[in-house]
């Protein structure tokens, strides 16, 4: 289970809040969304979660399975279980994907005490996962990234994310910058993970990918906070009326 | 103060003066034909009057060898060593498939060596015998009057003891590997010259590694003069991995025939300070070189690339990616001039210098020179210095990658954009990789 309890997050840099008390409980096997406008500090939780250094949490704390994560690096988060796809997904030049895919997964595997996969195990793993996103074997010798179409790279996130067998998903606006086709691809890759041992946050601004990722509960953040958490049909209201009310109602 | 500041040009330092007395002491020793023995002289002459480069010459502005240099070590004696050390220093590049010249503090080690091997179109010969070989000294001229100009060139064309002279015709699959390794346990100085001579179309692969098998500081000057034939593709690639008391001066003078084809690569890690020197000609139309070089250096090590790149003739295309990695205090320079004559139109030259810090304290100094006198022509340079960018390295880690393996990671991805241009020849690949990967788990 996911646990925020009372998360206030200002950027190292200047001291603008980010977060100003951020309540949030995601139990195994759900899915939530938080939904709000530009601004709202969506992304900031999806970095904080992740364990970015740009943040300072001033106040509250992150707990996953019942212990604060605050303290751990990012790779020891990923180790935890903690996974991240990211909103705009880094290019390297110079690392192949595939030596990617095959550093994090064996990573992640001797961090949990599972030892590194063979050579032959980790290419059936692979194939396996990336033939059901609909990646071929040429676009994971290139660069990490680099060159990559929009859909590309966040089918390439939706695949580290089944390779990392991580139990806390979050994603940051998946669906921003794909059409229609890529987002049902790459929402079924979700979809396929979905199980009772997980728990996932979608984050999004529109509506639209919860047609296809279905969440359990959806909350509204605005300004930092949670202002309003529903069922489903809450999204479609949302996509109804706006944000306006929230904002002006934090305001 | 008139006198102090005469004083100043006339007077030799101890390193200056310690050279020129180890070539009185030895020119009666070092091989070579009459014609080989005046170029000697001739050679030397220029050293005493130039004496070593320093800062206010501006080709050595950031490389000082007379402050660098505190006193000229004693000739290296000659040595043995089993085939098994030898091996270990050379590492991965062992196992790179080739025919091998090996030269133990600068002497042809025909023991070690496997030149019996070299098949039809290829001749090799250890420098010694050739220099002694009228046929030989008469057609090889560059040897005489190889960039007189360059103080520290003159100083090996004076002090040279061995080498290899190489002839090559015809394609050959198996590369040329010239081993300069040095055993000393004390101060020494090795002076190698390597001749290069690539008829029209023949294809060939050059290896040069510098390897230490002692602990003492060597002062390593080598020269390699390639002359590649109309057609002809070259790879050319130096290793150089010697212990950090070293001190490095390589020149390489390259002379390019029309359409030929000329690849390098030069990676280094070793040395305290090295000075990587390319003097390129493009006699022949419509050739191409590109140029390549992965550098990784810490502690207060110090590696000057400098290259010089003339365009006499028309259509041809150079290309440079030199990659420096520094950390500590360690200090990378890039000079890089390219010079396009007035007949050389369609020229297409274009340099890029990069450095990757990983210190505060690690400095990066870049001096790209454009001399253009002819119109239509394209030629640019670029260049730029860096830490390692933070959003990459979140990246990683957040996929799990611990932060010191992430950094390895993105260092290996910054000098193997260098090192790719060898990249189909999968086994030399590796080992190149292999050395970056060295590098990185020596750090403390």
């Amino acid at each position: 289970m996911l646990e925020i309890k009372n998360l206030h997050v200002k950027i190292e840099e200047d001291d603008t809040e980010i977060l100003r008390g951020v309540d949030l409980t995601v139990p195994k096997g759900e899915i939530h969304a938080i939904m709000g406008p530009n601004g709202s500090g969506k992304s900031t939780l999806s970095y904080v979660i992740a364990g970015k250094d740009d943040y300072e949490v001033t106040e509250g704390d992150i707990l996953w399975n019942g212990e604060s994560i605050l303290e751990l690096s990012p790779d020891e988060r990923a180790a935890a279980g903690v996974f991240l796809a990211f909103q705009y997904p880094i290019e390297i030049p110079g690392v192949a994907t595939m030596t990617f895919l095959r550093t994090a997964v064996n990573a992640v595997r001797v961090a949990r005490g599972e030892g590194e996969l063979s050579v032959a195990d980790f290419m059936r793993f692979v194939k396996e996962k990336s033939a059901e996103l609909n990646i071929s074997m040429e676009m994971l010798k290139r660069p990490l990234n680099v060159g990559f179409s929009g859909g590309e790279k966040k089918r390439n996130e939706v695949l580290q994310m089944a390779m990392l067998e991580p139990s806390l998903c979050v994603l940051d606006e998946t669906d921003s910058g794909l059409d229609i086709d890529a987002i049902r691809i790459v929402s079924d890759g979700v979809n396929r993970l979905k199980s009772p041992e997980k728990a996932m946050l979608v984050i999004t601004h529109y509506q639209r990918l919860l047609d296809y990722i279905v969440p359990d509960k959806v909350h509204v953040l605005s300004k930092g906070k949670i202002v309003k958490t529903g069922g489903k049909e809450l999204a479609l209201e949302l996509e109804e009326s706006g944000y306006a009310e929230f904002v002006n109602e934090a305001a | 103060m008139g006198e102090a500041a005469t004083k100043l040009t006339v007077v030799r330092n101890p390193a200056e003066e310690g050279f020129l007395k180890t070539y009185a002491d030895i020119a009666g020793t070092l091989p070579g034909t009459e014609k080989i023995v005046k170029a000697r002289r001739d050679a030397m002459a220029v050293f005493e009057e130039l004496g070593l480069p320093h800062r206010r010459v501006e080709e050595w502005k950031y490389t000082d060898l007379r402050a660098a240099i505190k006193e000229a070590n004693p000739v290296a004696k000659p040595a043995s060593v089993d085939a098994g050390a030898l091996k270990s220093a050379l590492g991965a590049l062992a196992d790179v498939d080739a025919i091998r010249v090996v030269l133990l503090d600068g002497h042809f080690a025909a023991d070690l060596s496997n030149v019996d091997d070299a098949g039809k179109g290829m001749r090799i010969m250890p420098l010694a015998e050739a220099l002694g070989d009228k046929e030989f000294a008469a057609a090889h001229a560059e040897i005489a009057n190889v960039l007189e100009h360059d103080t520290s060139v003159a100083l090996n064309t004076g002090l040279m003891t061995d080498g290899a002279a190489i002839r090559i015709s015809g394609p050959h699959e198996t590369p040329i590997h010239i081993v300069h390794a040095t055993t000393a346990q004390s101060a020494s100085l090795v002076t190698t010259r390597n001749t290069v001579s690539v008829g029209a179309g023949a294809n060939v692969t050059l290896i040069e590694s510098f390897v230490s098998l002692g602990d003492a500081g060597v002062q390593v000057n080598t020269v390699t003069h390639v002359g590649i034939g109309d057609d002809a593709h070259v790879v050319h690639v130096k290793v150089q991995k010697e212990n950090a008391e070293s001190l490095h001066l390589a020149t390489w003078a390259v002379e390019l025939s029309a359409r030929c084809h000329y690849d390098t690569l030069q990676v280094t890690t070793g040395a305290a300070l090295t000075r990587n020197q390319i003097y390129l000609t493009f006699n022949g139309e419509d050739a191409k070189a590109h140029m390549n070089a992965a550098y990784l250096q810490r502690g207060k090590q110090h590696c000057d690339s400098t290259l010089v790149i003339d365009h006499i003739v028309p259509g041809c295309e150079s290309r440079e990616l030199y990659k420096g990695v520094l950390d500590d205090q360690a200090r990378g320079v890039f000079q890089g001039k390219i010079m396009v004559k007035p007949e050389a139109q369609k020229t297409d030259g274009k340099q890029m210098a990069q450095a990757l810090l990983l210190s505060d304290e690690a400095e990066f100094d870049s001096k790209p020179e454009l001399e253009i006198f002819a119109d239509d022509v394209v030629c640019g340079h670029g260049s730029t210095s860096g830490a390692i960018d933070d959003e990459l390295l979140f990246y990683l880690r957040a996929r799990g990658i611990p932060e010191k393996k992430a950094r390895a990671l993105l260092v290996q991805a910054f000098v193997g954009e260098a090192i790719a241009i060898i990249e189909e020849h999968e086994k030399l690949y590796e080992a190149l990789m292999g050395i970056a990967e060295d590098w990185l788990s020596e750090a403390v």
